[in-house]
């Protein structure tokens, strides 16, 4: 933790963030979302599946929404992290200015490391 | 290289006064509607069955009128006059606001601001996620359709229509609230402001403003 | 593999085609604020989770589009409540008549004061 989370700890103030000690990626990292479509309940939109970001932070661990959402406890709590992405690689007509971007969670399950391998087989996919 | 002296964000010359303060009159008029009915009838089988009050119910209702409207432009409004509560809100946004006696129950808040270079608005594509404990309510243009389907895509289309021209030095962050994060905009400070009392200062922190599609205006 | 979305679910709304925001608040009916309410009070109380709402509602297929927002979420209660065994079909449309029937009778207020939808 960070000096001022550690104060915060001490002051037993609560936090955005929960602990989240092993996390395959860090920030900074290039990841791709997995370009996967499995049915029910999910909180990766399909407009960002296969597509490329960097990690902007690590949130914590929390409970698998796609198992809470049908009853279940949701553990073991999965890694969340935001994502970064340009808007220009997510929208191809996206028209704004290059610099404009997008970001949202993602939990760790749904990330891949963005290699030069991964990244070229993704360019060279269609569409 | 930004002008902190320029007004970046342009108006057009026809834009409606957005006062989002106050939600358009109007009633409960004419019938029922069967979802009405549907969603009574729930809630008295529930009391009849002691898995909720009426008492429970009506309390909720009365924080969520009364109280989570509130609190977010006196959060924001500390941040203008105080940098470093300013950069414990940015570090952690729930912690910043307990600190203020501002406890968001279920709500983890990030709070992301604005500078002469960067601009940032937020929606929830998927629902209609929203920090409901700091903002209240939801306004029904967030939770609309065509604003969950347009903002992530054509964001400074979507800010003309609230009447907020963006220039193209400035970057636009969507934040998309899709998981387990809720979002606040910390708006720039006019510097009309300066010397203004925090409760001054929370007037022009309209709940638009903390959403990111308007920027706090100074009245004339 | 198509080009056509596999397994998107209607409220997977971001970067549809669609037309001009209605930036105008039309605030919330009372029997909204108190459907909120209930929602709220439940899913605090653990009953229901906020997860399972919104699995429901996106279960709703075509007709989430055909549905308001807090039409969309009193079906998804709806499903929730009655997969839970909370209530059952029967008593859900006996009550449904019963507070029908308080509402329709002259004089019979729908609530306090609200706003549109």
């Amino acid at each position: 933790m960070t000096s001022g989370r550690r104060a915060r700890a001490r002051r037993k103030l609560p936090s955005t963030y929960t602990p989240a000690p092993i996390h395959r990626f860090k920030v900074g990292d290039r990841v791709m979302i997995k370009r996967a479509f499995p049915p029910g309940h999910r909180r990766t939109p399909h407009y960002i599946r296969g597509k490329v970001g960097v990690i902007e932070r690590i949130c914590g661990a929390f409970p698998n929404p796609e198992e809470l959402a049908y009853g279940f406890d949701g553990d073991p709590a999965k890694v969340l992290y935001r994502v970064r992405f340009q808007q220009k690689h997510v929208w191809p007509d996206y028209r704004g200015p290059a610099l404009d971007v997008i970001e949202m969670e993602i939990f760790e399950h749904w990330l891949l490391p963005a290699t030069g391998r991964a990244l070229a087989a993704k360019l060279t996919q269609t569409g | 290289m930004s002008d902190t002296t320029f007004d970046y964000y342009a108006r057009r010359k026809h834009d409606h006064d957005h006062d989002d303060h106050a939600p358009v009159a109007g009633q409960d008029s004419g019938p029922a509607s069967e979802y009405e009915i549907m969603s009574r009838a729930m809630q008295e089988l529930l009391e009849a069955k002691g898995v909720v009050t009426a008492d429970e119910i009506r309390r909720r209702m009365e924080i969520f009128e009364e109280d989570f409207p509130y609190r977010g432009s006196r959060v924001i409004a500390r941040a203008w006059t105080d940098s470093a509560f300013k950069a414990r809100l940015l570090a952690d946004g729930k912690a910043a606001c307990a600190e203020m006696g501002v406890e968001l129950e279920a709500t983890r808040l990030i709070a992301v601001e604005n500078t002469p270079d960067v601009h940032n608005v937020i929606v929830c594509t998927l629902c209609s996620c929203y920090p409901r404990e700091l903002l209240g309510m939801p306004p029904t243009w967030y939770k609309s359709d065509n604003y969950r389907a347009r903002v992530v895509r054509e964001p400074r289309s979507v800010l003309k229509e609230f009447g907020t021209v963006l220039p193209d030095h400035v970057t636009l962050r969507v934040h998309d609230s899709n998981a387990d994060m809720r979002y606040v905009v910390v708006p720039m400070r006019p510097r009309e402001t300066k010397g203004w009392s925090e409760d001054r200062l929370a007037e022009i922190l309209t709940r638009d403003t903390l959403v990111g599609v308007t920027v706090p205006r100074v009245p004339a | 593999m198509s080009d056509t979305p596999v397994n998107k679910g209607p409220h997977d709304l971001g970067g549809a085609a669609a037309g001009p925001i209605d930036t105008t608040d039309h605030g919330m009916k009372f029997w909204e604020k108190q459907a909120n309410a209930l929602r709220n009070t439940l899913s605090r109380k653990e009953i229901v989770r906020v997860d399972e709402l919104r699995r429901a509602a996106e279960d709703l297929g075509d007709q989430y589009y055909k549905l308001a927002y807090f039409e969309r979420t009193t079906m998804a209660l709806r499903t929730l409540l009655l997969e839970k065994g909370f209530i059952t079909e029967a008593e859900l449309k006996a009550k449904m008549a019963e507070v029908r029937a308080r509402s329709d009778a002259p004089g019979a207020a729908t609530g306090g004061k609200g706003s549109g939808r």
